[in-house]
């Protein structure tokens, strides 16, 4: 205890001793003079929107197909949104939200796909 | 860690809503929330998807969706998402003028949306499509039920913000208040997109 | 109005409330009830009580209050299965009607798991992760707070349900049909649902809470790494608290909307499928079983590396396995209901995922023996319940591997196996953790120790009235006694086991009730703990004075070692010797706050509106939450200093400041 805390800098507490493995914690700001990532990113987005509905309502695949390419459009739009404007990868140390934010988005898939899988029963047996 | 950061001069400075370091622990507390919720959505979204053909004798997703409400609801969504979005480039910018406005805009687009979703909701119920008709039904009345008082609880929770701004400007705390809140609004912006893609348009692929 | 007393009278006091017993608390209820009120009139405690523990956001205390809660939680499920082992020791006996043994026997279920494990739980959670990472609190004081009065009014609303309306009866798992309206249609499973719906929010806020505490809020210098095991553990049950609540809030709302609001999610007709609410039940059962047992799992490797004198046997391995742990909870839901019939393929896939979590755990058994391998193990009540879980543990986990096998499975479902199963893990895993954690932190939230003979006592009694009880239910359920069964008839060879097993619960009863006498005489008179260190223990909580004061560290500590604590004594760097007046400063402190408690009072009196369709009483409710939500949006003024002479006073009176 001999050691009064001081200050670190900003390096510093990322570049801290053992939490080295998590350098793809490390946050990144972007700071620019006129909103052009966000305007490019609504503009991605309703690209992203009218694109899945035009695919939908031409019936341009088969069925399967057809929602698999828009719930990648929908996943697409997503990580837009998480990336443009939520400004996941920011925060003061480390950015923390990352590691539970790819957990979460596993779990989710996993438990609407599991659910179906688990309950098609319905057809099956009785 | 908790140490203070030490800011050198020409070290790319905090953005000011992780200025100070308890507002920051807020804001990961909030992405904390924002799995919860996440959840939330996942939990009802397999409950929808188990239940979709389970129609009874109510109509079908096909028969029950109309596409233009939809798409309105969509678009106002999207843009309100990219109004806040604005709000947010603005607050950092120490521009609190700008911010109340694209927050007010960011209200009015969420308001249309309630109001194009409530009477769309009407609508159904008029053609005798409750939730009292089929599991079909109750699964998509309370997935977009749930979205729909998500929003409407972020319309309340932006007015008392814009309260807080008007008296106070941007301080870490207001600013922090309002990217919390930002957050939130996007995250509904993509729980929407889901719903749009899984539900409405999955409704169409016949 | 006659006509409305007797609708009141029929509503609030149905036949299924009126039993002799009931009536019989009803009365003694009224009577401590008042005389509490007296008491604390008479003593003039009522500002005490408003300014110290209802208002307060101080982790230490809220801790208290948690531990309180859980230990009244566990009298009172342990009454109940008291009750259900007294109907069940001979054939044919009607000690209780079939409803009241539904009733009793849910209760007991929901009891124990929601309202006595999770607050006991949070009640180590907040009275030592604080102190362990060298935190002055948690990250969100209030919200601990209010995660505390939502947890305590869901437990009261969901306790008055058997003097006021009748209790839920359709077990702790609330299953539909047995919940809908037209085979239940009394109060009671609208108790069940909103009471863990309002306890479930405190508990979801208790999670965010301390996994932002824990990655945080930790003291400069602890990376990952060296934070203490139990921190860790906090850490993974926090995140599958986060992971696994959402999945129960939905499955709970929507059996409610189809009680109140007749949407038709799992109902018979109109196509809804009560098989949904299994499958979202069980998507949070599994890894609810897990929360349970984690911060325990954290719990033992405290206290075996203290009380053995060694450093915890490959950290690495148990951090690794604890997170394996964490994946793999939320691949096994679907063994809950195997004999649903999803198919061989679920079947295989979740069996054998089942069967996985057995690798992990098995990893962890191994390090706690090898941690006590070679050590000098001093025997005091805390180690005892560490030792009396490893066999315990393995045994339940093993018949739980058993139940993994499909096939077996078939036949085991729902029998007494299952029974002796699950509680082989609870009792053996949950309830011994959380006492053997109870007697270790006692002298750092209490500032005295619990007299360790007459814990040894309570320990024996626990120990030994376990195996009686559960043992003869393996053999019960092997030959085909099912569960949730009120009573049997002679002659199918189940008397005497059945027989053994009461005795066995008279035994833990025993074991209780010497657990509260030591509870009470070590208050009354126990040994002080004046070095704030009374273990030599290990972990940065043993570096502070008992008790705690309540700004915890004077100064945060710099943290270089894995067992801090244990690194600054070999160096001899501690606290007292090294604090200099000039080194304290001001402190930030939360500041008290009645929003909490008025929070958990509007949602209680939403939960008893809509238990009963009063809707007049439910908006009440809700406008008092939107009015709490709306007062602590506009409240900035939420913490105050210390200064430090205040500080240094403190510290000097406890002889810990240098000059």
């Amino acid at each position: 205890m001999s050691e009064a805390p001081k200050a670190m800098t900003a390096e510093e507490a990322y570049h801290n001793e053992n939490d080295k493995v998590l350098r793809f914690l490390e946050p990144r700001f972007h700071e620019e003079k006129f909103p052009s990532i966000q305007i490019l990113g609504y503009i991605g987005s309703l690209i992203l929107t009218f694109g899945a509905y035009f695919l939908v309502m031409n019936h341009v695949l088969p069925p399967v197909a057809l929602l698999s390419v828009i719930l990648i459009l929908a996943v697409f739009q997503a990580a837009l949104q998480l990336g443009v404007f939520m400004h996941i990868r920011e925060g003061r140390g480390l950015a923390w939200q990352l590691i539970p934010l790819y957990f979460v988005f596993f779990v989710a898939l996993g438990m609407v796909a599991m659910s179906i899988w688990i309950m098609l029963f319905k057809s099956g047996v009785s | 860690m908790s140490l203070p950061l030490a800011e050198k001069a020409g070290q790319h400075p905090l953005p000011i809503e992780f200025a100070d370091e308890k507002e920051s622990i807020k804001i990961t507390g909030f992405w904390m929330f924002l799995v919860t919720d996440v959840l939330i959505f996942a939990s009802l979204f397999s409950t929808y998807a188990v239940f979709r053909t389970s129609v009874a004798m109510g109509p079908t997703p096909d028969q029950l969706f109309r596409m233009g409400p939809v798409m309105l609801e969509t678009i106002l969504l999207l843009t309100s998402s990219f109004t806040i979005g604005l709000g947010v480039y603005f607050m950092r910018k120490g521009q609190v003028r700008a911010l109340m406005g694209w927050m007010i805009v960011t209200i009015l687009l969420g308001a249309g949306f309630v109001g194009t979703e409530i009477h769309d909701f009407v609508t159904f119920a008029q053609m005798g499509a409750t939730w009292h008709t089929s599991a079909f039904l109750s699964a998509f009345d309370i997935l977009v039920g749930t979205h729909g008082a998500h929003v409407t609880f972020g319309i309340f929770w932006a007015i008392t913000l814009l309260f807080q701004l008007r008296k106070r400007g941007i301080t870490p705390q207001t600013a922090r208040k309002v990217y919390t809140y930002s957050l939130y609004w996007h995250f509904l912006d993509i729980v929407w997109i889901f719903i749009y893609t899984f539900v409405y348009l999955n409704g169409k692929i016949v | 109005m006659p006509s409305f007393v007797t609708y009141l009278i029929h509503t609030l006091f149905p036949p299924t409330v009126r039993f002799p017993d009931i009536l019989l608390i009803d009365a003694g209820l009224v009577l401590g009830g008042l005389g509490l009120i007296g008491f604390l009139t008479k003593t003039h405690r009522w500002g005490w009580l408003w300014r110290e523990w209802l208002t307060t956001v101080d982790h230490k205390k809220i801790a208290v209050m948690y531990l309180i809660s859980a230990i009244v939680m566990l009298f009172r499920g342990g009454i109940d299965a008291e009750m259900l082992r007294a109907q069940l020791a001979m054939p044919s006996v009607h000690f209780m009607p079939a409803i009241q043994y539904d009733e009793v026997f849910t209760t007991h279920g929901t009891i124990m798991i929601f309202f006595m494990a999770m607050p006991f739980i949070f009640a180590l959670f907040n009275a030592v992760v604080p102190l362990m990472i060298g935190a002055r609190d948690v990250a969100f004081p209030r919200v601990n707070a209010m995660s505390f009065w939502l947890f305590a009014f869901g437990a009261i609303l969901f306790n008055i349900s058997f003097i006021i309306g009748g209790s839920p009866d359709a077990g702790w798992t609330a299953y539909p049909p047995y919940t809908g309206l037209a085979f239940n249609p009394g109060p009671g499973e609208n108790y069940y649902f909103l009471s863990l719906l309002i306890a479930g929010m405190g508990t979801t806020m208790t999670g965010i809470n301390f996994l932002v505490t824990t990655i945080r809020m930790r003291a400069p210098g602890m990376t990952l790494m060296k934070m203490p095991m139990f921190v860790w553990t906090t850490m993974v049950t926090s995140a599958l608290i986060l992971f696994a609540f959402p999945p129960l809030t939905v499955a709970l709302a929507m059996s409610l909307f189809d009680r109140l609001f007749g949407s038709s999610f799992f109902t018979l007709t109109r196509g809804g499928m009560p098989m949904m609410y299994v499958n979202l039940f069980w998507l949070f059962g599994h890894p609810e079983v897990y929360i349970l047992v984690l911060p325990l799992f954290g719990v033992f490797s405290e206290v075996v590396a203290t009380y053995s004198k060694k450093a915890l046997f490959g950290y690495p391995m148990m951090v690794v396995s604890v997170l394996a742990i964490m994946f793999l909870s939320y691949g096994t839901w679907v063994h809950h209901f195997f004999t649903m019939g999803a198919g061989p393929a679920v079947n295989a896939f979740f069996g054998l995922s089942t069967m996985l979590i057995a690798i992990p755990t098995g990893v962890k058994i191994f390090n706690w023996i090898f941690t006590m391998w070679g050590g000098r193990i001093q025997m005091t009540t805390a180690m005892l319940y560490q030792m009396a879980f490893i066999p315990t543990f393995v045994i339940g986990g093993a018949s739980g591997v058993m139940l993994a096998v499909v096939p077996a499975d078939y036949q085991l479902h729902n029998t007494y196996f299952l029974i002796a199963h699950f509680h082989n893990v609870i009792i053996g895993g949950t309830l011994f953790g959380l006492l053997s954690g109870m007697y270790y932190w006692w002298p750092k939230m209490f500032g005295m120790k619990l007299n360790e003979r007459q814990g040894k006592v309570a320990f024996w009694l626990f120990f030994i009235g376990f195996w009686i009880t559960f043992t003869p239910q393996y053999l019960l359920g092997l030959k085909g006694m099912t569960r949730r069964l009120y009573t049997y008839p002679a002659g199918l060879g189940w008397h005497e086991l059945n027989v053994i097993s009461t005795v066995g619960a008279w035994i833990m009863g025993a074991g209780f009730v010497a657990l509260v006498y030591n509870v009470v005489w070590s208050l009354l008179y126990g040994e002080r703990d004046v070095t704030g260190d009374p273990w030599d223990g290990r972990t940065l909580e043993w570096s502070l004075p008992s008790p705690v004061p309540e700004y915890n560290f004077a100064r945060i500590p710099v943290v270089h070692e894995r067992d801090a604590w244990w690194a600054m004594k070999q160096k001899g760097q501690t606290m007292a010797h090294a604090l200099r007046p000039e080194d304290v400063h001001d402190i930030e402190m939360p500041k008290n706050t009645p929003i909490p408690f008025l929070l958990g009072v509007s949602f209680f009196v939403l939960g008893f509106g809509m238990t009963f369709k009063w809707w007049p009483i439910a908006i009440v409710g809700i406008l008092g939450v939107i009015a709490c939500l709306l007062f602590s949006g506009f409240d900035y003024d939420d913490h105050h200093h210390l200064e430090a002479d205040v500080v240094r006073q403190t510290e000097a009176s406890l002889g810990r400041l240098q000059g």
